[in-house]
């Protein structure tokens, strides 16, 4: 019953208009103050321990502020001119390079949104010079814009991480094939579609266009082994590899590529050479841009960051009031087993996830729901992988999916015409929900074989 | 859209701050992995740029509201009549400015006892200050080492005792500073929505500006392939 009044209020505030981050923590603290004897210093402690105590989601502010300079730095530009020219030339080449581009980029942020505006702003553009309609364009990159949460970094696995104290590591290399695995499967459905209705291909431009672009994206995807190759490899932890990685993303935004900073100059000449203004080793850090871009992830870390701290305040009472063992034995008793728990896990998801910002959905149910996993014997990386894909189609599906709104914004079109665009694709995207969710072996050999078999502690 | 306000002194001021926070942390960070390559260790490294994150999200949170950048869900805001958005809208200003009410007196009353300041009695509304409590001036962080202008701070709060470790006075400050300073700004943003100055406490999505950025580039971009 008071579990009822608990998220009764949280959904009540929501619809209201209350902040995400206020509707958690003021439900929470309502529920405390009428049903325990917790005093509000005790809770305001919460609030700050939720810094204190997990260290890692220190690693968000930074992978946030590495895909900020990238976004910056023309990386996507760059990495788009790559995918074109590997899959440029194949039937609907144009759509299936976005995808790929998309994958790359997701690689290097950890935000679906991000992925979808930073590649969706060139991508939609040029689909449509070479005869794609705007419908199409939009429903491509709206949907491969999701892989940005499932193929590591992603912020929302760093969430999970953190609010179940399963290794981010782990989550990570668990991302790899099902992202891989997604993307795929979007590249041939748009191939197939391309054969039926003849949409336009590219030219080949050759093995020289392959390594000319490859040569100068090289910089940015390097990134991707700085991250995942310093993880394995031992040499950091998935907080540091952040941190390493925004300052590597600083470096190669300010002094190789030159797209920000004091080596730029007015678009269509050559930027300044490092030897021509070597003072700029120093004013760098200083710089308008560097500012403008520690200012802008700031603010989003901040955003974020402060659902997240407000959803651990909600965590604290779910654990005290012992809530996540209650719903475990009322489940049982009713006679639910794995298949059935995940249907239900899925659906909360997906309802949940067109009207929510994934990061903030996840701390509240992957808590909830966690323990009851654990109890009917799903792997917790597993479930955490199919918690992600659950949201990424939370994100397309209407009314209010997150990348519908944005790519809707991004393409100036009605938002109903975007769904209409995404819905073959979402189509795609949910029978790859249905594979990853009863096939877990996908999600669980990488890690497995990587960093060895999980160790469950009840 | 809201209208654009003037850009103020204090805009600068938090923008600057946010800047600065996140670049230390990061630069901190950093430093402490390259410092293990040479075989050292920065030991306050990691403590220092856990409390640099609490006071970038927490001071960060106030601002977040005077620019209106906290997430939200706002299908049924956008599906209702203006007259009951604007209902809806001063409902959530209600909620939130008791939510901050709340962890301000909690706040401050986690904080005091470090100070060697009474806490408030009272559960929910501070009915005074208690008589007597337990000073817990003397407590202090772990790693990070006391700084010398904080040594006035001796003579204050911990009798005269000098401090070996930064005390937890410090960093905890910016719970009652920032639960002030967030109060004060949803009050603020109730009165716009009361003046029908804003429309909403809320953003959908975290890159709202980015999208209309986007969205005026592909227009652009379009224009000229036509």
């Amino acid at each position: 019953m008071e579990v009822a009044f608990l998220f009764g209020l949280i959904i009540l505030l929501l619809l209201i208009g209350v902040p995400i981050a206020v509707s958690l923590g003021f439900s929470s603290i309502v529920f405390l103050l009428v049903y325990s004897d917790s005093e509000l210093s005790a809770i305001a402690q919460t609030l700050f321990e939720a810094f204190e105590g997990h260290y890692t989601l220190l690693a968000i502010p930074f992978f946030i502020l590495a895909s900020t300079f990238m976004s910056t730095g023309g990386v996507a530009r760059r990495i788009i001119r790559f995918s074109i020219a590997c899959v440029g030339h194949l039937p609907g080449g144009l759509a299936i390079a976005g995808v790929f581009a998309c994958m790359m980029f997701a690689a290097l942020s950890g935000s679906s949104p991000a992925t979808v505006v930073a590649i969706g702003t060139i991508v939609i553009a040029g689909m449509r010079q070479v005869g794609y309609t705007k419908e199409f364009a939009a429903g491509v990159i709206c949907n491969a814009g999701t892989l940005g949460i499932l193929i590591p970094p992603s912020i929302v696995m760093v969430v999970y991480a953190a609010s179940v104290d399963v290794s981010v590591g782990r989550m990570f290399l668990a991302g790899v094939l099902p992202g891989l695995m997604a993307g795929g499967m979007l590249m041939v459905a748009i191939y197939v579609m391309a054969k039926i209705k003849n949409l336009p291909k590219g030219e080949w431009r050759g093995w020289s266009e392959i390594f000319d672009s490859v040569r100068d994206a090289l910089w940015g995807l390097l990134l991707i082994v700085i991250i995942l190759g310093g993880i394995y490899g031992g040499i950091f932890t998935p907080t540091e590899a952040a941190a390493v990685s925004a300052v590597y993303a600083f470096v190669v935004a300010t002094f190789i590529y030159r797209d920000m900073g004091p080596l730029t100059t007015a678009e269509g000449q050559a930027n300044h050479s490092i030897f021509s203004k070597p003072q700029a080793l120093l004013t760098a850090f200083f710089h308008e841009d560097t500012r403008k871009t520690l200012f802008e992830a700031g603010k989003l870390t901040v955003t974020l960051l402060f659902v997240i701290a407000n959803a651990l305040i909600l965590k604290h009472v779910l654990t005290e009031e012992q809530i996540p063992q209650q719903i475990t034995e009322a489940m049982l008793a009713a006679g639910f087993g794995p298949v059935m728990f995940l249907v239900v896990v899925n659906i909360i998801l997906l309802i949940g996830g067109q009207f929510m910002e994934p990061s903030g959905l996840l701390v509240i149910v992957a808590p909830l729901v966690f323990p009851i996993a654990i109890e009917l014997g799903i792997d917790p990386i597993h479930l955490g992988i199919i918690m992600v894909v659950n949201m990424e189609i939370g994100m397309i599906t209407p009314p209010v999916g997150l990348n519908l709104f944005v790519t809707s914004g991004v393409a100036g079109m009605p938002m109903m015409d975007v769904v209409r665009a995404a819905l073959p694709f979402l189509g795609v995207l949910f029978i790859f929900l249905i594979i990853i969710t009863y096939v877990p072996w996908i999600s669980t050999v990488l890690p497995n074989a990587v960093m060895g078999p999980e160790i469950i502690v009840k | 859209m809201e209208q654009t306000r003037e850009r103020s002194l204090m805009d600068n001021i938090e923008e600057r701050l946010i800047a600065v926070i996140l670049g230390l942390m990061t630069v901190i960070t950093f430093a402490n992995v390259v410092a293990r390559f040479l075989d050292h260790n920065i030991l306050w490294a990691l403590e220092a740029t856990v409390f640099l994150f609490g006071w970038l999200v927490l001071l960060g949170a106030s601002y977040a509201v005077k620019v209106r950048a906290h997430l939200g869900v706002d299908a049924v805001l956008n599906m209702v009549k203006p007259s009951t958005k604007k209902t809806l809208g001063l409902m959530a200003a209600a909620v939130s400015i008791a939510y901050a009410f709340l962890l301000l007196k909690g706040s401050y009353d986690y904080w005091a006892v470090f100070a060697d300041l009474p806490p408030t009695s009272g559960r929910v509304f501070p009915t005074g200050f208690e008589e007597k409590f337990r000073s817990q001036s003397f407590y202090e962080v772990q790693d990070v080492p006391m700084l010398g202008i904080f040594s006035f701070l001796e003579g204050w709060i911990n009798y005269g005792e000098s401090y070996e470790k930064l005390p937890k006075v410090i960093p905890y400050l910016v719970m009652p500073l920032s639960m002030s300073l967030l109060l004060y700004r949803f009050i603020q943003a109730g009165m716009r929505l009361s003046q029908g100055k804003a429309q909403m406490l809320i953003a959908s999505h975290e890159v709202e500006d980015a999208v209309e950025d986007a969205a005026r580039t592909l227009a652009e971009s379009e224009k000229k392939g036509h």
